[in-house]
């Protein structure tokens, strides 16, 4: 089955580019959401397995939607993929619950990597 | 943005190598200044380089500032000069978290260092992208009193035809920093850059 999966980033080319490096042996359904909120309102209302969450953006940023989703006790897995590289952001972003924090531009063998540890391919 | 020349399609995908760009930098800054750097969206716009001096008066004009300028070549035909501006206000902030005494000479090195970490990592961050590769002259800093910002920015950009804009504000934990980058760019390279933002979108 088809897994749900949703791509949250406030820019196009990097939603594609999360697109164009998955596997083609992963089976997904894909939405879209172009910041926090939009994320949030689809998470809300729908069952998603995996979310590819940016962290920079308007409206509500990738930390604010990882805050909610432990707050709701939404069940997801949280891929993040962020410019900012910071180690501390990552630490504050895995201990919000995040499976993995992948740098921008998106390396398609580390996230082909993480996708197969979690069973994910 | 004003649009000159760039689609939507071109622009978002400017706006995010530039945010990757910037990404590098942060994290670069933050390790300099060993502390934790909050990334905002950069936002960016390309304007006619003749309107540079008019647009930062306001900002820079009653105040002393810094102006570090350094110039870069890459290969097909991108190249330009990148400029940084700080207000001093802002840079002995810098300064007192790097331990440095207010108006201390090496204040000008230390400013010197902060905008080569900001241009040259994000411009080679900016490059790598491109697949690109860029080299840099040495970094030129002037020092304003106030009221000249504008002839030093009119004398710094008027050989240049257009000026990619790059508003960076940083917020550190419990001060905020801001600075501005230019980058003055000749007409051609608008259109090279346009040409390789084509190639990249071409491919997803």
């Amino acid at each position: 089955m088809a897994l749900p999966v949703l791509i949250c980033d406030d820019s196009l080319l990097a939603r594609k580019q999360v697109r164009k490096s998955l596997p083609e042996s992963f089976d997904a359904e894909f939405q879209t959401a172009g910041n926090g909120l939009e994320a949030l309102t689809i998470l809300r209302a729908q069952e998603i397995g995996l979310v590819f969450l940016d962290l920079t953006m308007p409206e509500l940023d990738g930390i604010g939607v990882l805050e909610a989703i432990k707050a709701e006790s939404i069940d997801c897995f949280v891929i993040v993929i962020s410019a900012d590289i910071q180690p501390e952001m990552k630490k504050r972003v895995m201990e919000l619950g995040a499976l993995a924090f992948i740098h921008k531009p998106v390396n398609e063998d580390k996230l082909h990597s993480i996708l197969k540890q979690y069973g994910l391919i | 943005m004003s649009t000159l020349g760039f689609s939507e399609e071109q622009r978002d995908c400017l706006q995010e190598i530039i945010n990757v760009a910037m990404g590098l930098a942060s994290d670069k800054l933050a390790r300099f200044l060993n502390t934790f750097v909050h990334l905002q969206v950069p936002s960016i716009a390309l304007v006619g380089a003749s309107h540079i001096p008019a647009e930062f008066e306001n900002r820079y004009q009653d105040t002393e500032a810094a102006l570090v300028s350094q110039g870069f070549f890459g290969n097909e035909g991108v190249r330009g000069e990148a400029i940084v501006l700080y207000q001093m206000e802002n840079a002995h902030k810098i300064s007192a978290l790097l331990g440095y005494e207010v108006g201390d000479v090496s204040e000008i090195e230390m400013l010197t260092d902060i905008s080569s970490i900001l241009t040259t990592t994000f411009l080679n961050g900016l490059a790598d992208q491109i697949e690109n590769s860029l080299s840099y002259s040495a970094p030129r800093v002037l020092s304003s009193v106030k009221g000249d910002m504008s002839s030093l920015l009119r004398n710094t950009s008027f050989h240049w035809e257009h000026a990619l804009k790059v508003d960076i504000s940083y917020q550190l934990v419990d001060h905020s920093f801001n600075c501005d980058m230019i980058l003055l760019i000749p007409g051609e390279a608008v259109t090279n850059i346009q040409r390789i933002l084509d190639r990249i979108l071409e491919d997803y």
